[in-house]
């Protein structure tokens, strides 16, 4: 009996239920001497108080008698609703506890956060996704529960809320190079999906097209993907500087061994096969008795194309796209290895160091940029599908 | 008005259609017929230039198709398939008005011809003009199908296997459609089928293909009391004389039967009855009932206490049926007659195991 109720229950929240009671004995801040040197780690209850660990206890068993009971629509939302207040109740608290604890240490002491903190933050965002999936219909609850503690953490940050957190004092010397970067990272991943769209859509109709076209373009792209990205990455330097070499004024576009060239090139090559694959598909899929009547009815072969294959094919193809935009934005962060910046400059800068707070403060922007060019895309997909091919029309 | 000479395609070593030579006039109905890869389908889309023949001459109204634009030529040509095609992104009444948009017409004339459309298939427009075909049946589909065919009113038509993908008694209805609609608009039809019943019901003469070759081409009458050679013989199978029957309409052997209404007298309904066994029972705005034995009006008050009641959609026949489907409801039903209702199922009449005997004898001659 037991068993049919956790199968009826939530499962995903359940598990998260469970991650998030077991952060508790985790430290949650930690206490350095300096940014570099090991600290002394905090218990939930020493770095807040008693009062707000006994608040997280009593909201994560709230959660997990909810996801084992769940059944409907409301105890979706208040799961949803209780994991957002985890989150910001878990950072509202951590500012002014990095107040106060850098206060009584020494000059340099920083406050960082720990395992707990972190999570924590999974727990919350594996509630939330579960919430997500069992609201399939009520877009706005979605919304609400996705976006409102990271909006909270974001206003937190801007207030300077959590200015004495290590991860911010980290960015707070940073903050130019962070702007830099951050717009570096947006242009790469970009660029790079727009060429990839702008190459693979016609690839993509051109193997769906001819079928001798077929293999050599996916043999390419499906190889190409299974290189590992640094090795990708590396295995450019060499032809291009020799190229930049003897033709110097390609240097003069930037065009050299290391640097944006390498990177743009190399993130190009991985956004193909998504957007290839699901071009070929999407028009591979058509029923050919739409194609059918449409030339049976006298529609000219660049009406058939504009009028019934590319309307039907547009969600597919979006979705290659929205794959190869997701994929970019984590593979965006290795090419600052080779120069091209992003990012992932403060990852690589973080572990040369031995700083985690530095690495965090590149790993977590692009965690979230990679969220919301997904959410983005997300969007772009379901607008641009036809009213008639979506589900639970009839 | 549809000529073909000598017409042949060949797959490299394959012959698909061979020397083929039909001519189809004007308001006809022809039903291409025949084993599967007989080539009727090829034929029939090379008529419409979506298969271009390897040799021979395509006249349609005296005029060499192959020089006439592709596109130019299907847009003056219906074209109804099997498996419909009905663009799935588009509402029903966008599929309908795809070939008035291809001509150009104006937005209040493809509106106007939408819903004549709807009308003239059996769809109510205001409810199904804003639906997507993922919405339909398949009945529904393959009638939407028909309608998008002869939006741009063309004088031919070109279907293949249109009734094919629905179940029995849909595709029954949808021909008897398909007859009153093709009485209305008279076009010239070419039709595919592998289905003989299909055939002999639409067709004002039926083509039967055998690996490519025209091997007879008659009307359903003489194809089936002569045929020409023993392919045909037992392609047509043994029984042709029940075939025949579903050339036959009901609607000429409607006798008047006798009637009663629910609440007439039981003294009435003995005069209605006469020396007859029974009298159909009807409501009083001449709906079907029931039926009531002589007998049993004796020992009862009232018509309804000794009527037998039935369910009408069940036995009763539309007055499009044909003989042959009055014949399988009398051995069904164990009956030797038959009522036939209207559309709003109003009585109209019975069709008697006796006239369906007669109307065999005389087709046997």
């Amino acid at each position: 009996m037991m068993v049919r109720q956790w199968v009826t229950g939530n499962s995903v929240a359940v598990t998260g239920s469970c991650l998030g009671l077991l952060s508790l004995p985790f430290g949650w801040l930690t206490l350095k001497a300096s940014r570099l040197t090991a600290g002394t780690s905090l218990r939930l209850w020493d770095a807040f108080s008693w009062g707000v660990a006994a608040a997280i206890i009593v909201l994560w068993l709230l959660c997990l008698a909810l996801s084992l009971a769940e059944r409907d629509k409301r105890h979706a939302i208040t799961i949803g609703i209780t994991a957002n207040a985890i989150l910001i109740l878990t950072f509202i608290f951590a500012g002014p506890a990095a107040n106060r604890l850098t206060a009584t240490g020494a000059e340099f002491a920083r406050v960082s956060l720990s395992a707990g903190v972190w999570v924590t933050v999974a727990a919350v965002y594996m509630l939330v996704f579960a919430a997500r999936q069992s609201l399939p219909d009520y877009r706005v609850w979605q919304n609400l529960i996705s976006w409102t503690g990271l909006a909270a953490v974001v206003i937190l940050l801007f207030t300077g809320w959590l200015n004495n957190i290590s991860v911010v004092q980290e960015f707070l010397g940073r903050e130019s190079r962070f702007q830099q970067e951050l717009v570096k990272h947006i242009f790469l991943f970009g660029g790079s999906v727009i060429a990839g769209t702008i190459i693979g859509i016609p690839l993509g109709i051109w193997a769906a097209r001819n079928r001798r076209a077929e293999r050599p373009i996916f043999y390419f792209a499906n190889i190409t993907q299974t290189i590992p990205s640094l090795a990708l990455f590396g295995l450019l330097i060499a032809p291009l500087s020799a190229l930049s070499f003897a033709f110097p004024v390609l240097r003069e576009f930037g065009i050299r061994g290391v640097g944006a060239a390498p990177a743009l090139i190399a993130l190009i090559i991985y956004s193909l096969l998504p957007i290839v694959r699901n071009t070929f598909v999407g028009l591979r899929q058509l029923d050919p008795a739409v194609i059918d009547a449409g030339l049976g009815m006298g529609m000219s072969r660049p009406q058939v194309f504009r009028r019934l294959e590319v309307p039907l094919a547009a969600p597919l193809v979006l979705e290659g796209v929205r794959t190869a935009s997701v994929q970019a934005v984590g593979l965006t962060a290795v090419a600052a290895l080779i120069g091209a910046g992003g990012l992932g400059w403060f990852v690589f800068q973080g572990l040369g160091q031995a700083a985690p707070d530095l690495i965090i403060l590149g790993a977590i922007p692009i965690i979230v940029l990679a969220l919301f060019v997904d959410a983005v895309m997300r969007t772009i997909v379901r607008v641009s599908t036809p009213k008639g091919l979506a589900t639970g029309t009839s | 008005m549809i000529k073909l000479e000598q017409v042949t395609k060949k797959y490299g070593a394959t012959v698909a259609v061979n020397g083929l030579s039909l001519e189809v006039n004007e308001g006809e109905v022809c039903v291409l017929i025949g084993p599967s890869g007989c080539g009727k389908t090829t034929t029939l889309r090379m008529i419409n230039r979506l298969i271009e023949p390897t040799s021979g001459r395509i006249l349609v109204n005296g005029k060499d198709t192959s020089q006439v634009k592709p596109e130019q030529l299907r847009r003056s040509i219906g074209y109804a398939i099997q498996s419909v095609g009905l663009f799935p992104h588009l509402t029903v009444a966008t599929n309908i008005a795809t070939v008035p948009e291809l001509l150009h017409w104006d937005k209040t004339r493809i509106a106007r011809r939408v819903e004549e459309l709807l009308t003239l298939v059996g769809l109510s427009p205001a409810e199904y003009a804003g639906k997507y075909p993922s919405q339909l049946s398949g009945g529904e589909a393959q009638r939407i199908g028909v309608a998008r065919a002869l939006a741009a009113d063309p004088p031919i038509l070109l279907m293949d296997e249109p009734f094919g993908a629905v179940d029995p008694l849909t595709r029954e209805r949808l021909q008897a459609q398909f007859v009153a609609i093709q009485q209305e608009l008279k076009k010239t039809v070419i039709l595919v089928t592998h289905d003989l019943d299909e055939a002999i019901r639409l067709a004002d003469r039926i083509a039967i293909m055998a690996a490519g070759k025209l091997v007879q081409y008659d009307t359903p009458e003489t194809t089936l009391s002569r045929p020409a050679s023993k392919f045909v013989h037992d392609f047509v199978g043994s029984d042709r004389a029940l075939k025949r029957l579903s050339r036959i309409s009901v609607e000429s052997f409607i006798k008047s039967a006798p009637t009663v209404t629910i609440n007439a007298s039981i003294k009435q309904a003995e005069a209605a009855i006469g020396s007859r066994r029974s009298a159909w029972v009807v409501d009083d705005k001449g709906q079907l009932l029931g039926w009531i034995d002589r007998t049993d009006l004796s020992q009862v008050s009232s018509i309804s206490e000794g009527m037998v009641t039935l369910e009408s959609k069940d036995i009763a026949l539309w007055q499009n049926a044909t003989l042959r489907e009055a014949l399988s409801r009398m051995l069904g039903q164990g009956f030797k007659s038959i009522p036939v209702v209207d559309e709003d199922t109003k009585l109209i009449g019975e069709v008697t195991l006796g006239d369906v005997e007669a109307a065999t004898a005389e087709a046997e001659e």
